[in-house]
């Protein structure tokens, strides 16, 4: 029974698993896809010289199979030989480039994370699914509003964002602020030794354009990241009287770079540290209940509590069932 | 806030462990431990469909071969058919031999298509395999010079072998297949 072997050895203790077999001919396979999409881009592309003005559309599959199969895959070889995996203040890319620097990092439960985040004006984002980005292509192009686009995923810890929130602007899908979130691991220090709940990454996009590493079409964010950094802490601070900042000088020298999508980056390497763990829980259900269509407001719905044991102070009868469910996904 | 913290920190620092301060290639074999709850990632979903693509241009070749059969063994082998000898017999068992084989090949490739959409990691190790032999094949024909891959060739065929190959061997689709299983009782209500 491969399943019942399968599921005893997930379960099994061993931090540290010897290569099996199949691992390396994965590796193998993983590799050797990536040479043979090379030949196959080398071979569309030379047919598009064979069938006169038609070649034009093998030149566009040359295009697609460069971009989205074989710079991707060749950028994820490389990359996992060449990028340092530990946490050196930047997201990765999905191919594993650097992508967003991290700039900002924040104190709280994620309700009352959730919370703060609504107070300030932000929406959350969708998840990436086959019809959420097929609307975003369609919204870009007729450019009509869709405020609650997903973002691409980026990496931290090895992970997805835990969520994204975002900020349409002028009702145009090209241009938005937006930041990504991921949950530290338990025990997890800043480099400095200093203990935060999340970490986040906030950028501005201004545009959309070709990447410059993939050639793939993407959102182009401003160079200067720590305009919208300290827009994001200045809508927090706005909106909830509970938040508290510590903003951790020259957490990193401020450097200048490119990130993922090659987009040029500068910042002066300063990381706010935001504490929402005292912004209540129950002032979400107001913004929730109003955006529905002014519902009338269910009191102490008793919905399941949050679970994170960080912060026992919340106020937990007023605790959003909704937030409950996205736990973890 | 700093109080706890600190102290919180002290405690918990004896449990952060220190990694290399080098990348090893061998990240990309390293296994990969998704949870359970995992849902089919698009690059499953896409292999299985190339792979059934896949079949489906077997299937059009088969009826290419059936139907240019008498011009195939003229051409090829240089016989020349006459209706009604031992010869056309012959080439017509050939025929009916090479069908039913390519059709049970075709069958097991639907299989493998059918598994692979449900996460059989052995399925997915075995189509990668046989789209790895079918390229370098292809591969080592081109180079020699024995054939020239077109469009009107073999392109089709060998861009739908590296696209499978490329779906299937992704991060996603490998994690898909491998991720634990709860275990699942037959035999019992």
């Amino acid at each position: 029974m491969p399943e019942a072997s399968a599921s005893t050895d997930a379960a099994g203790p061993e931090p540290r698993r010897r290569l099996s077999f199949s691992s390396i001919l994965d590796g193998f396979f993983f590799i050797f896809a990536g040479v043979a999409s090379v030949w196959l881009a080398w071979l569309v592309f030379t047919q598009s010289f064979e069938f006169g003005w038609f070649g034009i559309a093998f030149f566009v599959g040359f295009w697609v199979v460069l971009a989205y199969l074989v710079l991707p895959r060749l950028h994820r070889i490389l990359t996992a030989i060449y990028v340092p995996d530990y946490f050196i203040g930047r997201a990765r890319t999905s191919d594993g480039l650097l992508g967003d620097p991290v700039n900002l990092a924040f104190e709280g439960s994620e309700a009352s994370l959730h919370a703060a985040m609504r107070m300030g004006g932000w929406t959350r984002a969708d998840d990436v699914t086959l019809a959420t980005s097929w609307r975003i292509v369609t919204s870009t192009v007729t450019r009509r509003s869709y405020d609650v686009a997903p973002v691409s995923p980026l990496f931290l810890f090895g992970r997805q964002q835990d969520f994204a929130y975002q900020q349409e602007v002028e009702g145009n899908p090209a241009r938005r602020h937006h930041v990504r979130f991921w949950r530290t691991p338990d025990g997890w220090l800043l480099p400095g030794g200093r203990r935060v709940d999340w970490l986040a990454a906030g950028t501005f996009d201004r545009s959309v354009g070709f990447s410059l590493f993939t050639l793939q079409v993407t959102h182009k964010i401003d160079a200067d990241i720590d305009i919208e950094r300290d827009h994001i802490v200045g809508t927090l601070l706005g909106a909830n009287p509970a938040v508290r900042v510590v903003v951790l000088k020259d957490f990193s020298s401020g450097y200048h770079s490119r990130n993922g999508g090659g987009d040029t980056i500068s910042t002066d390497g300063d990381l706010p540290v935001v504490d929402v763990s005292e912004v209540p829980i129950a002032a979400i259900e107001s913004i929730t209940t109003d955006a529905a269509g002014g519902a009338l407001h269910s009191e102490g719905a008793g919905g399941p509590l949050p679970t994170d044991a960080a912060t026992p102070r919340v106020p937990v009868a007023a605790a959003e069932p909704a937030l409950q469910s996205r736990e973890g996904a | 806030m700093s109080g706890a913290t600190d102290r919180r920190v002290t405690d918990r620092r004896v449990n952060v462990a220190k990694r290399p301060a080098f990348e090893s290639p061998a990240a990309l074999a390293a296994p990969v431990t998704p949870p359970p709850t995992m849902r089919r990632p698009s690059a499953t979903a896409v292999g299985a469909i190339l792979v059934v693509l896949r079949v489906v241009a077997g299937v059009v070749w088969l009826v290419a071969v059936a139907a240019l059969w008498e011009q195939i063994v003229r051409e090829e082998l240089g016989v020349d058919v006459e209706a009604g000898s031992d010869v056309e017999a012959a080439s017509q068992l050939v025929l009916v031999l090479l069908l039913v084989f390519g059709g049970i090949v075709l069958l097991l490739e639907s299989a493998f298509a059918v598994l692979v959409w449900f996460g059989s990691n052995w399925a997915r190790i075995t189509v990668m395999f046989f789209a790895t032999i079918s390229i370098m094949t292809s591969w080592i024909e081109s180079v020699t010079g024995d054939a020239e891959i077109t469009v009107r060739t073999t392109l089709v065929t060998l861009a739908l072998d590296i696209l499978v190959l490329l779906a299937l061997s992704s991060r996603n689709a490998r994690a898909y297949a491998r991720r634990p299983r709860p275990r699942v009782i037959l035999h019992r209500r």
